[in-house]
């Protein structure tokens, strides 16, 4: 205990000892010899700093809430026989003392305090959880010595205090059954803090209050709960908390937002986002001044801590108890064993803050013995089941398929859309044609076609026929399961060869349609289920059914999950696009309940709603859900739902930014090795890379005091040699399958490095925003790959120059300098013209496309360094460009071109960056020949402009010097000869315009390539 | 055309440097045929230009009638393998794999670069090379009947392609001769090496550098001031390529060359001086970050790994002292190790700057407190 955390405290004993509420108590100031616990509670109370908010507390809706609660304690207290005075220690209403420093929460007053002075003492005395009673058990019957020095800890709010003291003020000493009370006590579930004092320690110090909430380091996100799971959470019975509504707001005491929640749910009680009139309470524990407090303020509803909460609970529990003796027995054992810790800690210093915060995680006992007495699951009455056992053969699916509009659920005005289209249909296009008028309307009967888009199991296909049968339109159905590929307007194929035919002969035929005899007017109307689906084996399949309804004389009802579907982009054009939504909870609910009442199960709506919510608004799961849960049981309770569905949900996604801040946070250490796996596992390629760029900026908090940063450096050593042994096993994994590494993998690549460093993230950079960034490995590796294949271009072209030989590693290291240098440099120092011959002159010589030019000069430019490419006036540029371009004529090789084989089969793509005929050679080259044979048959289907073009070129050509071999008066007669052949060449489309032009002045090669194009 | 293009020696009888080893050869081949050969030297000895001017040598001036083709092979692939990269996956089974190579032939020889191929050079050695061993040329006068195909970089393949490889050598060596080109033949297995005949070259002397290189003046009509080539030589690392393209860019500079001009050093090695100055200056998280984003920049601009750190290393031992450096370089060792072992080569370089900025860090704190 340190002197600070009391002067702390006494501080606020006297700050605030005029509070409103401790008044009465204020004459009673704490002398350091007695301890007088209730005017500590007091004036914890007060220390709240929440006045406004316990002015809510106050209000009558709670106490009269209250009060009835407190008759339920009188009744018990008369049922109590033995009398014992501890037994009075029962809180009436949840009470909490709490430590100076943790001055932030404010509790209802208890329904006690005002009616009685006696008792409020012991209901002060007795507000204790069963957690903390059952921690102090554990501790008691682990070892004496761990409770001592856990005792000493200052953590968390100093409520076992004040049960020890009026313990031992009340209840004569006991003892002697220390260990009778731990045997005895067989409470199931009590999340015991045992032991774990230390860990729990700087959590507890965190105070809320002080760091104030709003700081902008935790700007838009919830804290965690100061005490999470420091308290047991009640159970109390099924239905105690019906018909009320809660709203939680900010951070609770020991509950998550969502343990809260379901907390409330479990019990019958329904949480909403905002407050409304409907609230009952607005829970929680802490006045954070946002809009909820603040409307529930202006609408007077009540507030509710969490303690509160689960006194509500565990007081509807107390009700039904039957098991006082146990109850009692363990209230004896609290009170005695936490005398005896008073003795222990209370060192002589006499302190009540001393005492208080030493005995804190003592719990203040005697919780209400929650005796496991799960609600009876009598249920429906078997008779009722059974009658109904033949019919539920049925899926329900089927069996409660909604049968008239009404049923529908949800999604009203769009059934009505559908609903009002159809019956215009006829209007609007069969009448509107034999008019002849064909107005364009822009209401919804523009389109002759309607499609329905939504996730599964809304009620799309549902919808669709009962309003077609609704309206009395006979309905052709066509699905997935039906064969939709384009109509075979073969006649051997008939009408009944396939679906698609018939569809076609459907739609065309008005008198189908119209007056298709017997019956009056029988219309129909043709609803395509899942377009979406439409895939391989229906060709044509989406283009066949915009024909249709081009031609169309019914209407069609086109369903798909996917409206974005790039399969139906041309479709969507043709329809009125209606897009389905997905029910409310409630509205699904009400007709689940509908279901289950139907068929005897019991089940109430806050279960329900849960279902809705857990199976994302689809019905059809909903139903079968119910349907597979009603096999087991009659009664349906909200937790089995839970249960039920809580494994499909479990395992959703958790991104890999969120795995890596979880990794490396402050409190990471206090994972478990599973939990860590898990989370690196979440995306075993990802979250490596992520925790790779992101470790150095972790400020280790096991490196404790490192001025010099050498701890820091030496772990951030460690970690990198972590993660470079996770690219060796990787290399393992991928390339050997040795898949069994990969929880080494993953231990090496973020769970060490992550145990080393987690901490707090600083930025390196100005400016940086302190979130994790993305893994820069792949876009730098994508970069490294695209600059490799550029490098290899230019090897190419370099080695196609036939001037040298050098390998790829060594262009890039050794020649790039020179290069870049004699590229640019006389750009930036000669005179303009002098200066593009010369580059030009160079770069023919190496035959260095413009392009590789720009690419040398990207390749060699390095961040900080001057970009090579500066100083070099813009006209300059431009000439040498255009210099370039015009000196093309001279040039043999040109950059890869890319082109296709035709004739062959799945012709390799190939690649000929260039083929070179010897200057001085007299007969062609073997494979020259071969090529220009090849060309030949390329250009073999050209007109004659083209030949004679491809003739000229070829007399420039061989006044060059280079001699081709080529004859193109044989079109066509070698071409089956040479099976080989067909290896053209032409530039790929993606070459711009600009080139193709100047291609057809090129040497021999390029006139093939030029020609071909024009073709 | 850059001088080291344009003084290459075309012929065996030309070449300045490496005289012993061009009459050797040149004797070798007098025969008309000759042995597996295997020329391994560290870059810029020379070995790609006695290669050429041997082949030049065996058949005469249609060697250099070379044409440039890029082609994808299709190799089919019989056994089950799954490659698991993140935009690339592979199924199980039999399947057909393309492989995408560049070759440089002429009708008597083929030049390749098998490692290219990456991880699939296997295949390369297995089915390609096979293959075009397989053919024998067709020779209308009946001359050489074999033809020559020259690999390089083959101190970069895979074990597996390197296994594969001796075979091929004892089968088609009726057809078809090996001339296997790396820069260590450490990393060329036993049973490769033996098949062949193996030709050290040296890394010049830097007086032969400074022959070279006045020899080039001479042509070029240039005054080179005392003691400026011996300067370049120092410079170049007995790198005869890099010598050579140093002195242009140096021409290109500034001609009338001064006695005290300053020679440029690659671009790439200026910029990993600089990092090297940047981790003596500060070790600390923060540095080691932005060290990290300069790796990035080397590794994109393509600058292998490997010469990366072994720069890196030596710019650091200049700065170091004594006692560090034999630890700093079993490090660097380590980690170019397992860079090699390993497949993303950032991790390794800053486990490398990590380590050396912790060592470094705590014999400063130790030393200075």
């Amino acid at each position: 205990m340190s002197d600070i955390r009391k002067w702390f405290m006494k501080q606020h004993d006297k700050g605030t000892g005029n509070g409103s509420v401790s008044k009465n108590n204020a004459t009673e100031k704490p002398s350091p010899g007695s301890p007088k616990p209730e005017n500590v509670v007091q004036e914890g109370q007060e220390t709240a700093g929440r006045r406004k908010t316990s002015k809510y507390f106050a209000t009558d809706k709670v106490k009269a809430k209250e009060e009835k609660v407190e008759e339920v304690q009188a009744k018990r207290k008369a049922q109590d026989a033995g009398g014992n005075l501890s037994v009075n220690e029962k809180p009436p209403a949840a009470k909490r003392i709490h430590k100076a420093e943790d001055d932030d929460f404010v509790l209802p007053p208890s329904a006690a305090g005002p009616r009685d002075v006696t008792p409020s003492k012991k209901s002060v005395s007795g507000s204790g959880r069963g957690s903390a009673r059952k921690n102090m058990i554990s501790d008691d019957s682990d070892d004496d010595l761990k409770n001592k020095k856990s005792d000493l800890k200052p953590a968390g709010r100093g409520r076992g205090g004040r049960a020890a003291q009026t313990g031992g003020k009340i209840v004569p000493p006991d003892e002697s059954d220390d260990d009778a009370s731990a045997s005895k006590d067989t409470k199931p579930g009590g999340r015991g803090r045992g032991g774990k004092g230390p860990s729990a320690a700087p959590s507890g110090g965190r105070g809320r209050g002080g760091g104030g909430r709003g700081g902008f380091m935790n700007f838009g996100e919830r804290k965690d709960p100061p005490h999470k799971g420091e308290k047991e959470v009640p159970e109390g019975a099924p239905d105690c908390l019906a018909g009320l509504t809660f709203v939680i707001s900010g951070t609770l005491d020991s509950l998550e937002r969502e343990e809260a929640e379901d907390l409330i749910k479990r019990h019958g009680g329904r949480v909403t986002g905002s407050v409304s009139k409907k609230t009952n309470y607005l829970l929680c524990d802490e006045d954070i001044e946002g809009r909820k407090s603040s409307k529930a303020k202006e609408l007077g509803t009540a507030f509710l801590t969490e303690d509160g909460l689960f006194e509500m609970i565990r007081s509807s529990k107390k009700s039904k108890s039957a098991t006082q003796p146990e109850s009692k027995k363990s209230v004896d054992t609290v009170v005695s064993s936490a005398k005896r810790n008073s003795q222990n800690t209370g060192d002589g210093t006499g302190s009540t803050a001393t005492k208080i915060l030493a005995a804190k995680h003592l719990a203040p006992g005697a919780s209400p013995a929650k005796s496991n007495a799960s609600p009876a699951k009598s249920g429906a009455s078997p008779a009722k089941r059974k009658s109904q056992a033949k019919e539920s053969l049925l899926p329900w699916t089927e069996k409660y398929r909604p049968k008239a509009i009404v049923d529908i659920i949800g999604n009203k005005s769009l059934v009505e859309q559908i609903q009002r289209w159809l019956e215009s249909w006829d209007e609007h296009f069969l009448k509107a044609a034999s008019k002849g008028k064909g107005k364009k309307q822009n209401d919804s009967g523009a389109k002759k076609a309607v499609l329905l888009s939504g996730m599964p199991g809304i009620g799309k296909t549902t919808s669709a026929k009962v309003v077609s049968q609704m309206l009395g339109f006979q309905t052709i159905e066509v699905n997935a399961s039906d064969s939709r590929g384009k109509a075979d307007s073969k006649i051997e194929k008939g009408i009944g060869g396939s679906t698609a035919n018939s569809i076609k002969e459907l739609v065309s035929n008005e008198s189908l349609s119209a007056n298709i005899g017997r019956s009056h007017h029988q219309k129909t109307v043709l609803i395509m289920d899942e377009v979406d689906g439409m895939s391989a084996g229906d060709r044509g399949g989406v283009a066949d059914l915009i024909a249709s309804i081009k031609i169309s004389k019914i209407p069609i009802i086109c369903i798909c999950n996917d409206r974005y579907s790039q399969k139906l982009k041309s479709l969507v054009n043709y329809c009125l696009p209606i897009v389905f939504r997905k029910p409310t909870k409630q509205q699904m609910a009400k007709r689940l309940k509908q279901v289950a009442n139907a068929e005897g199960i019991q089940v109430n709506e806050i279960a329900l709603e849960e279902l809705a919510e857990r199976v994302g608004g689809d019905m059809r799961m909903a139903l079968n859900q119910l349907q597979y849960m009603s096999l087991s049981m009659s009664v349906i309770q909200y937790d089995d739902i839970r249960q039920r569905l809580l494994s499909s949900s479990k395992d959703e996604d958790i991104s890999p930014f969120k795995a890596v801040e979880k990794l490396f946070d402050f409190n990471a250490k206090n994972l478990k090795i599973d939990q860590r796996i898990d989370l690196s596992m979440s995306d075993p390629d990802l979250v490596p890379l992520l925790v790779q760029e992101n470790y150095l900026n972790y400020k280790p908090s096991s490196a404790g005091k490192d001025d010099s940063g050498l701890k820091r450096m030496s772990l951030i050593a460690h970690a990198a040699d972590s993660i470079a042994n996770s690219d060796l096993i990787n290399v393992q994994i991928r390339r050997y399958q040795q898949w069994q590494l990969s929880p080494a993998g993953c231990l090496s690549s973020c769970i060490i490095p992550a145990s080393l460093l987690h901490g707090q993230r600083q930025t390196l950079e100005q400016g940086e925003r302190n979130f994790n960034r993305f893994g820069g490995w792949l876009g730098k590796n994508s970069t490294m790959g695209k600059n490799y294949r550029i490098l290899e271009d230019l090897h190419v072209h370099l080695l196609a120059s036939r001037e040298s030989y050098l390998g790829r590693a060594n262009l890039r290291l050794d020649y790039f300098t020179l290069l870049a240098k004699k590229l640019t440099d006389p750009l930036k120092v000669l005179p303009k013209d002098e200066a593009v011959e010369n580059v030009v002159d160079f770069m023919d010589s190496y035959s260095i496309s413009q392009d590789d030019f720009d690419n040398i000069v990207e390749i060699s430019k390095f961040k900080g360094h001057p970009n090579l490419l500066d100083g070099v006036q813009p006209a300059v540029k431009a000439a040498l460009t255009k210099a370039y371009n015009k000196g093309s004529k001279s040039r043999v090789i040109r950059t890869a071109d890319l082109i296709t084989l035709p004739g062959i089969k799945k012709a390799p793509k190939k690649r000929i960056a260039a083929m070179l005929e010897p200057l001085d050679e007299t007969v062609a080259e073997e494979n020259g020949e071969e090529l220009a044979e090849d060309e030949e048959n390329s250009s073999e289907t050209e007109d004659i402009d083209v030949e004679k073009k491809l003739q000229s070129d070829l007399q420039s050509l061989s006044s060059r010097g280079i001699q081709v071999n080529m004859d193109l008066k044989g079109a066509g007669s070698s071409g089956g000869k040479k099976p080989s052949a067909g290896r053209g060449r032409g530039s790929s489309n993606s070459r711009d315009k600009g080139s193709a032009e100047s291609s057809g002045k090129r040497g021999g090669r390029g006139s093939g390539a030029g020609a071909k194009r024009k073709r | 055309m850059l001088w080291v293009d344009k003084y290459r020696p075309k012929t065996l009888d030309k070449v300045i440097v490496h005289q012993d080893v061009a009459q050797n050869l040149q004797k070798l081949v007098s025969e008309g045929d000759c042995p597996h050969l295997l020329f391994y030297g560290p870059s810029g000895s020379g070995k790609k230009t006695l290669i050429m001017a041997l082949l030049r040598q065996i058949f005469g001036p249609s060697a250099d009638k070379v044409k440039v083709e890029n082609k994808i092979w299709k190799v089919d692939v019989s056994f089950s393998l799954n490659f698991f990269f993140f935009s690339f996956r592979m199924q199980a089974g039999t399947r057909t794999i393309d492989v995408e190579l560049t070759t440089l032939s002429s009708t008597h020889h083929v030049e390749l670069n098998p490692s290219d191929a990456g991880f699939q050079d296997r295949y390369v050695v297995q089915e390609i090379i096979k293959e075009m061993a397989k053919n024998r040329p067709i020779d209308t006068k009946g001359k050489k009947g074999f033809k020559v195909l020259v690999l390089n970089e083959v101190d970069k393949l895979s074990r597996e392609a390197q296994h594969s490889l001796r075979r091929t050598m004892e089968k088609y060596s009726a057809s078809c001769r090996l001339i296997l080109c790396s820069n260590s033949s450490s990393k060329v297995t036993e049973a490769v090496r033996s098949r062949c005949l193996n030709v050290r070259i040296n890394a010049p002397m830097e007086e032969e550098i400074v022959n070279v290189l006045e020899f080039i003046a001479k042509k070029e009509g240039l005054q080179i001031p005392q003691g400026f080539a011996a300067r370049i030589a120092e410079k170049s690392n007995r790198n005869l390529r890099r010598a050579v393209l140093t002195f242009e860019a140096c021409r290109v500079q500034q001609y009338p060359f001064t006695n005290n001009q300053a020679i440029p050093p690659m671009d790439w090695e200026q910029y990993v001086s600089e990092i090297a100055s940047d981790i003596m200056k500060e070790q600390s998280p923060k540095r080691l970050f932005e060290v990290r984003g300069k790796l990035y920049e080397l590794l994109t601009n393509c600058i292998p790994p490997e010469i990366i750190l072994k720069r890196l290393l030596f710019e650091l031992l200049k700065k170091l002292d004594s006692e560090l450096k034999h630890e700093v370089s079993n490090w660097a060792a380590h980690y170019e190790h397992r860079m090699r072992l390993g497949q993303k080569s950032i991790f390794h370089l800053e486990a490398f700057v990590a380590k050396f900025m912790s060592i470094y860090k705590s014999f400063l704190v130790s030393t200075f407190g």
